[in-house]
């Protein structure tokens, strides 16, 4: 713990990135404070720095690129609620922010790249986002890259928030024809998901349905059935749906967590439960045309 | 005499500054120099402790103290139990404000820092190091009955803090002719009561009078004073308590938690105001509620019972200085609630364990009564295949046979059980839902409907203890008029002191406004006990009733006079006096209030100045001489209340969701409806809470897992449903205006009523729940071993 704690703010990405690199591990990022501020307040962490990146541009605004929609770290769970570029182009990602619990002062404070920095398995955006096969922007010393968010999960030399910086998610505008749901299984109002499940269906010019599908809260990380799943659907096509969801999630669910949310059988139970509700509300929202 | 305040719902005295926020609460008080201190917590469940260094911290800039265990024995006696249970034929043991050479469970204060700022003391307390030897600990209580258990206290035989029968006639008999027998087994999980404001202690040293003045969170202002004075061994008159506006109590405020003489002690050797805020992981510390019942019903053909018999476990925890252990007394005391059964075996199992010390819950253990009645109830009409609302109406005791004597020795003063039943059933539409119910089930809703009855005794007075159920209010009228109502009962937030104000403005006839309400503080109200037991209105109102008629007769004397008419025609409404022998003829309370302090050498003289009264409410029916079997009654009042719930339960997941509740109670009198009613519905949310998320959990060595109110969810506006209330009020015949509690009652019967409703909507798949909560994990699991069971059945 430190008594005397010290506080930048950069206004520039590279001098962030630079600050960050000389500073070491007593530095910790902090943007909308919604993760870090309570362990602060129990003395629970207590960096040398307190680097601030709400001032850093780059890290902010909405935009329509080639590769999709750009959105800054810097955006704010309610922003995703109601900007209408996301509301049209990725009306899942706008659900599942809505989602997020805390209610608004929570909403209106924590940041989009911050709730992926945590990598809580707990938390609602992450499904969504793989779900969308979001890019991750990342901003290190060495200059920036573009890493797909699976990947970042299970890197573990990211460095992110101690030397890197997550700058911007791109995620590429929704198929307006798919149909999508986002279902989230909570004991009681206020506690956190015991299972959720983002899912994106899209029926294929051969009748045929394309199911990206993403499982989280049952395991450290969200798990993506999309692949599993489809390489099902195509070896057994005359199985029912259902089944087929089940299978995948009793295969590939091999550690489902334990806590104040339910019991590791309780959780992969209910993540089957909530894939097959996310599947069947996703294709009863496709588009006929 | 015509009430215009009583049975209004008079906004509250001090509501503007509670939802602006400007409340004035205990921890928002600084002081000159103020200093803060920090605790340092046991890591294990059960330990030696080895060493303590505080050499860590006592190095760190801006520390001005630190305390082990040790140093702090030498300067304080044991705590005083708020009831020691040895007075109930138990064991009992030296209290410590920081734990000596062992620690009994994860939590317990170890050592303290002070510091000059909160950040200094945290910081600090982070480098006292304790070197612990872990022993095994014991966290079950039917563990801990084991002969070969580890002792949670060294010198004690065994972990049993009090095995106590409760009950009368002959239930062997009553089970020998009974034509079924139902068993219940049910196991109540440990929960908690979380207020927004947590515990909080600033103790200020006054030089002069080498006396301390505490700013606490305290329910029991004057008793805990006793206490705190007794340990520091300091004279009574030398401490003042003060207590601000509350956000919320529930028990946990009651005292005998090791802080609170601390933190008078650092400030007695800083010679400094010390001041000390609880945080949420500490506050998730305390708990109850946790009991295992095995209750049997021995039923007739026709539905009757005849003999409850309830052998019970109840895991207090560590032995601690609050009352808290004393609910599992109470959940005993209070069999067989509101049922006509004489035959009644009840053994109260009191253990200890390495979990903390149960610390005061709302219902004090007569939740626990209900929840194990209630449940008892139902699946006796689900294996009888009867009506649960029936063979309830067949046993509650009838309207007729009030006063009433229960098997354990209570009096219940009155009551309607059946009336109140009825009511409730016609806000639920019960006919019209199970009218539904089957067509629903066609549909694939599996919903349900649960009823439950909960009869509460409060106000208690338990003989040789500061629990003294009479209380004392002074009330004080000024010369111009306004008036000062000093009570020894508090308010925890629910609202008595408005209530007590409707009163005595309606007893003197003046403005409602004009009432000022001062509760809390030692110095200037007079000896009271605070709040517990809703019991506050019951004496705060009639102590101040009965000062308000003292000062009123002075005031009828006074203006008698002054007006050349006879007393018995004078009459005081709205500040106005008046007289029915000359319609005309009218003074204002004012006036008369005026001339009481400054003519007493010749109108006045009549009277004695001034106009004050101090007067005591001191309820029947209590009885502190035992019977002839022994039994006492230590309450005066039976409030009482039935529930009803319709739930809905997704069998895929297990997850209930309540539709539609209905409470319908009996508090004897309304004081002030939307008080009452907040009360009670404040009470549904506890009931629903606690059986659908809030759950203390340990990890197998005992340490804590619920931190934060992440983890313990209490319930959010969409997890309660649309609350229909109604009133069915029997007067109390022994208290002012019949009033009864309606504070404390209706934790219990909601959340049996809520288990109920569950069951009812899983009857069809055979499924009962009984061991809670009837969370989604709980309820999906035994939803999974029947669904197997019946296959495995089927093959």
């Amino acid at each position: 713990m430190n008594l005397r704690m010290q506080y930048a703010r950069p206004r520039k990405l590279d001098q962030a990135t630079e600050l960050l690199d000389a500073l070491g591990t007593g530095a910790m990022v902090i943007a909308g404070g919604q993760e870090l501020m309570p362990y602060l307040n129990y003395g629970r962490i207590s960096p040398s720095i307190f680097m601030d990146i709400s001032g850093l541009a780059e890290l902010e605004g909405i935009e329509e690129t080639a590769q999709g929609i750009s959105i800054g770290a810097l955006t704010v769970h309610r922003q995703i609620q109601i900007n209408p570029v996301i509301n049209s182009a990725l009306p899942l990602l706008s659900f599942a922010a809505a989602q997020i619990g805390g209610g608004r002062q929570v909403h209106n404070r924590g940041t989009i790249g911050g709730n992926i920095v945590a990598m809580h398995a707990l938390y609602d955006i992450a499904p969504a986002l793989i779900a969308l096969r979001a890019q991750i922007e990342v901003a290190g010393n060495q200059g920036l890259r573009t890493v797909p968010l699976t990947e970042l999960l299970v890197e573990t030399d990211h460095d992110l928030g101690t030397k890197t910086l997550l700058t911007r998610i791109v995620i590429p505008a929704m198929d307006p024809a798919s149909g999508w749901a986002y279902e989230k299984l909570k004991i009681t109002e206020g506690s956190y998901g015991s299972a959720n499940a983002a899912a994106i269906v899209l029926r294929k010019p051969d009748g045929d349905l394309q199911v990206d599908l993403v499982v989280g809260a049952v395991a450290e990380q969200p798990v993506d059935l999309t692949g599993p799943l489809s390489e099902r659907l195509r070896d057994n096509p005359d199985t029912d749906l259902d089944e087929q969801i089940d299978a995948v999630c009793q295969a590939v669910i091999t550690d489902p967590i334990s806590d104040q949310r339910g019991h590791a059988e309780y959780r992969k139970a209910m993540a089957c439960v909530v894939a097959k509700r996310a599947v069947a509300a996703a294709i009863k929202k496709i588009k006929t045309s | 005499m015509t009430k215009q305040y009583v049975g209004n719902s008079t906004s509250t005295l001090d509501h503007a500054a509670f939802v602006s926020g400007r409340s004035t609460y205990t921890a928002d008080h600084i002081f000159p120099n103020q200093l803060h201190a920090h605790f340092v917590r046991s890591t294990h469940a059960a330990a030696k402790i080895k060493r303590v260094d505080l050499s860590g911290a006592e190095r760190v800039s801006g520390v001005v103290l630190a305390m082990d265990g040790m140093q702090a024995a030498e300067h304080l006696d044991p705590i005083p139990h708020f009831v020691d249970p040895i007075v109930f034929g138990g064991k009992t043991t030296n209290l410590r404000c920081l734990a000596l050479g062992q620690v009994s469970y994860f939590g317990e204060p170890v050592a303290v820092v002070v510091a000059k700022d909160k950040k200094t003391a945290l910081y600090a307390a982070s480098r006292v190091n304790v070197e612990y030897e872990p022993t095994q600990a014991v966290l079950d209580a039917s563990d801990a009955i084991d002969s070969n258990a580890p002792r949670v206290v060294p010198e004690w035989a065994d972990n049993m803090l009090m095995q106590v029968p409760f009950g009368g006639g002959d239930c062997a008999a009553a089970f020998e002719a009974a034509d079924h027998i139902v068993k219940t087994k049910l196991k109540v999980h440990r929960q908690s009561v979380q207020p927004i404001e947590t515990r909080s202690y600033n103790a200020v040293w006054d030089h002069r009078e080498s006396a301390i003045t505490l700013y606490a969170t305290a329910q029991n202002p004057h008793p805990l004073r006793y206490v705190l004075t007794n340990a520091l061994r300091m004279p009574e008159n030398k401490m003042r308590i003060v207590t601000s506006a509350s956000g919320g109590a529930f028990g946990l405020k009651m005292h005998g938690h090791p802080e609170e003489a601390l933190i008078c002690l650092l400030a007695k050797l800083t010679k400094q105001a010390v001041k000390w805020i609880e945080n949420r992981e500490e506050c998730l510390l305390t708990g109850g509620r946790e009991q295992e019942h095995e209750v049997d019903f021995a039923i007739n053909a026709d539905g009757r019972i005849l003999g409850i018999r309830d052998h019970f476990l109840a895991n207090v925890g560590a032995p601690g200085g609050t009352p808290g252990w004393g609910m599992a007394f109470l959940t005993g005391l209070s069999m067989p609630g509101p049922y006509d059964v004489a035959d009644l075996d009840v053994l109260a199992n009191i253990v200890v364990t390495n979990k903390a010390p149960w610390s005061s819950c709302r219902g004090y253990g007569k939740e626990v009564t209900a929840l194990a009645l209630e449940l008892g109830i139902d699946k006796a009409a689900r294996e009888l295949n009867m009506d649960p609302v029936q063979l309830r109406y067949k046993n509650f005791i009838k309207s007729d046979a009030f006063p009433k004597k229960s098997a354990t020795g209570l009096i219940y003063d009155s009551g309607d059980y059946q009336g109140v039943m009825e009511k409730t059933l016609q806000l639920i539409d019960y006919d019209g839902f199970r009218d539904q119910q089957d067509a629903l089930r066609e549909e694939g809703t599996y919903a349900g409907i649960g009823v439950a009855y909960e009869l509460t005794p409060e106000g208690g007075a338990l003989p040789g203890t500061l629990v003294a159920g009479y209380d004392t209010s002074t009330v004080k009228v000024d010369p111009s008029g306004f008036v000062t109502v000093l009570t020894g009962v508090t308010d925890p937030g629910g609202g008595n002191r408005t209530g007590i104000g409707q009163i005595v403005a309606d007893e003197l006839g003046v403005e409602f406004e004009k009432i000022r309400v001062v509760q809390g503080d030692t110095q200037s109200c007079p000896y009271g006990f605070g709040n517990y037991s809703g019991r506050s209105t019951i004496v705060g109102g009639g102590s101040a009733a009965l000062a308000a008629q003292d000062i009123k007769l002075k005031i009828i004397t006074l203006a008698a006079v002054m007006m050349e008419v006879p007393e018995e025609t004078i009459e005081i409404a709205g500040g106005i006096i008046s007289t029915s022998a000359d319609a005309g003829s009218q003074m204002s309370f004012v006036e008369v209030c005026y001339a009481a302090y400054t003519r007493n050498y010749d109108i006045a003289a009549c009277i004695e100045p001034p106009l004050e009264s101090t007067r005591t409410f001191k309820p029947g029916l209590i009885s502190h001489t035992p019977d002839e079997e022994g039994k006492i009654n230590p309450y005066p009042s039976y409030s009482n209340a039935a529930y009803a719930v319709v739930c809905e339960v997704d069998i895929e997941t297990g997850k209930v969701s309540l539709k539609k509740f209905a409470v319908v109670h009996d508090c004897g009198k309304t004081i002030n409806p939307i008080l009452v009613e907040g009360q009670a519905c404040g009470a549904v949310a506890f009931g629903i809470g606690g059986m659908l998320g809030e759950e203390i959990l340990v990890d197998e060595s005992g340490r804590q897992l619920t931190t934060d109110l992440v983890d313990y969810t209490m319930p959010r506006a969409a997890d309660v449903p649309p609350i229909a209330l109604g009133h069915h009020d029997t007067p109390n015949p022994i208290t002012f205006m019949g009033l009864k509690g309606a504070g404390e009652a209706g934790v219990g019967g909601s959340a049996a009523a809520v288990v109920n409703a569950v069951n009812d909507a899983l009857k069809c798949l055979n499924v009962e729940v009984l061991e809670l909560p009837v969370s989604a994990p709980i309820v999906w699991k035994a939803i999974q071993a029947a669904s197997l069971g019946s296959t495995e059945t089927e093959s």
